[in-house]
């Protein structure tokens, strides 16, 4: 039986620890919500912990929404991340299917490809990659960004998956293969809909990846009508320099916060096993 | 002809799963950073006419430029401060939240995450109104014990700016590797901490003879996890909360590559730096797996 600890001074004092680690992650979330809710002459004259005088200054989000264009960038992200995921998915599970599943010359050297290209700092590709999409005339287009997002996500899609299909009973597609049904067949109508939970792992690890990544977005896209939630961020946050505009700032971070504390919510227990899989290599 | 036809068939199918993938993989990934490679040897302004091989100048340019070095030094710093500040505090956290009975434990697990769901953009702009001179968190609370409102500018001193991403970085890192210690002390046989406590050993004494040895490895790979990640990646926090300043003082190699390659138009001399990233983090890594495995000898 575990009794835990003992001492009870001991025990108040990480107690203490642990409830101050959770203010210090739930209170800035707070402070988020609550900032959007001021006008500049607040920010200055109060105190950052004040609470937002009233009436509440709603109209800051509109104000993102409509006058910083966030609607689009809102749209251009959830396209991005919804494309690359899709892509990325079917990609990394028909190669992890065939990897996990059949011998052929160069398998094993194949898989052992993909998983060295994660050491691979990914920085080094950035310069050619800017290139690469230039000659493509892919630079501030949707596709490109999801061209690229999908490339960085197939390395981990694989990892993951192979190992999913290699825990699935060979049983089932041996059956579907007698009784007539074709190699794509069985994978599209067996396999797949059997591997459900690790396809949601990967792809909700993809998604909360690609939705936000910074530094792409940043090289491969200048037109503002292009960016996405992230590049959006870190431009607004560079011209607070010159337009000092807190409240609208902070409502901006709500509107990229939110997605993806809801997909963490709903999502918890996957999320955590999923990021910690692509670790454990 | 029957098994030659299936056999066809068997290999169409494999070519049809594995081709497309691969092709992605080799024109998006392993192509530009073969390509990486090979602009890290010209010296090059981003127009075609202005390439001209140069072999291996863009590396001896590099290790005169006294940036260069303080970038790696800077680089270096935050490896070092992640890899104690997060393993000291995540498996403080780890152990806390399964070894010592605390109620609300997987409470405290969801929220310590929380961080790592959020994009580094959002985090470097919410650590950067925390150290605002002006109205930031840090200053007005330091205000509440002086007379004078404090206006100290967090993020402008020429010489320790560096240890101010620090704090944000470590912050940042926690739950995840958190949450990996937490699967491997769950993979713990309960019997050896039963067999423990009947010896009336103390949680401090159960924690250093069982605990530790049995989740070394994966203390391993956190430890090589936060080296990699942070030579590969902690420029995005720099870049957002100073892009390398004041005065090139917080640059690491990451955001000097970004700053010469798309501000300044040195492609070639980024790629170098690129290259350079590159070669430390396979050093490292074998040097550090070779330290941790003497390590893991001393325990056993």
């Amino acid at each position: 039986m575990n009794n835990g600890i003992r001492n009870p001074i001991v025990k108040i004092v990480f107690y203490a620890i642990l409830i101050l680690w959770g203010l210090s992650v739930l209170y800035p979330l707070l402070w988020t919500l609550l900032d959007a809710l001021k006008n500049n002459d607040q920010f200055f004259r109060h105190a950052p912990w004040s609470l937002p005088d009233f009436p509440l200054l709603w109209s800051n989000f509109s104000y993102v929404w409509n006058k910083y264009n966030f609607d689009s960038y809102f749209m251009n992200s959830i396209i991005i991340t919804t494309g690359s995921t899709l892509l990325g998915l079917l990609l990394a599970a028909t190669t992890a299917y065939v990897l996990a599943r059949y011998k052929f010359m160069g398998s094993g050297a194949l898989y052992l490809l993909y998983i060295a290209s994660m050491m691979v700092p990914f920085i080094l590709a950035l310069i050619p990659l800017f290139f690469l999409m230039n000659s493509f005339h892919l630079i501030n287009t949707k596709i490109g960004l999801i061209l690229v997002y999908t490339s960085s996500v197939l390395a981990f899609g694989i990892f993951v998956l192979v190992g999913f299909f290699r825990s699935l009973p060979k049983e089932l597609e041996e059956a579907s293969i007698m009784d007539g049904a074709s190699y794509f067949g069985t994978f599209f109508r067996v396999m797949l809909p059997l591997s459900q939970p690790g396809l949601i792992t990967v792809a909700i690890v993809n998604v909360l990846n690609i939705w936000n990544e910074y530094i792409v977005g940043t090289i491969l896209v200048n037109d503002p009508t292009q960016y996405t939630l992230p590049v959006e961020i870190g431009v607004m946050q560079a011209e607070m320099q010159y337009r000092t505009e807190w409240g609208p700032l902070f409502a901006a971070l709500f509107f990229t916060i939110v997605p993806v504390l809801l997909v963490y919510i709903i999502f918890q227990r996957k999320i955590a096993s999923g990021i910690t899989a692509g670790a454990v290599k | 002809m029957e098994a030659g036809s299936a056999k066809w068939q068997r290999n169409l199918f494999i070519a049809s799963f594995i081709i497309p993938t691969f092709a992605f993989f080799c024109i998006f990934t392993i192509y530009p950073v073969a390509k990486g490679l090979y602009y890290s040897m010209f010296d090059w302004s981003g127009m075609s006419q202005t390439k001209s091989f140069i072999g291996l100048d863009n590396f001896k340019e590099m290790f005169k430029d006294p940036i260069v070095w303080r970038a790696i030094g800077n680089d270096y710093f935050l490896v070092v401060g992640k890899i104690i500040g997060i393993m000291v505090i995540a498996t403080f956290f780890a152990v806390a939240l399964t070894r010592f009975n605390f109620k609300m434990a997987g409470f405290f697990r969801s929220i310590f995450f929380i961080p790592n769901v959020i994009s580094v953009v959002v985090i470097g702009v919410l650590w950067n109104f925390i150290y605002n001179p002006q109205i930031g968190f840090l200053n007005a609370f330091l205000s509440l014990f002086t007379d004078e409102k404090v206006t100290i500018t967090w993020l402008g001193f020429t010489n320790h700016t560096i240890w101010m991403l620090l704090p944000p970085a470590i912050w940042a890192g926690i739950g995840f590797y958190m949450i990996l210690l937490i699967a491997a002390i769950q993979n713990i046989p309960a019997s050896y901490y039963e067999a423990a406590e009947l010896e009336g050993a103390t949680q401090w004494r159960q924690f250093r003879s069982i605990t530790v040895p049995l989740i070394w490895e994966q203390m391993k790979v956190s430890i090589l996890n936060i080296m990699m990640t942070t030579l590969n990646g902690s420029f995005v926090i720099v870049w957002i909360m100073t892009e390398g300043g004041p005065d090139n003082s917080t640059q690491v190699m990451g955001s000097y590559l970004y700053q010469m390659a798309f501000r300044q138009y040195h492609f070639g001399f980024g790629a170098a730096i690129g290259v350079l990233i590159l070669m430390l983090s396979l050093i490292t890594t074998v040097v550090l797996q070779r330290l941790l495995r003497h390590e893991t000898v001393e325990l056993s």
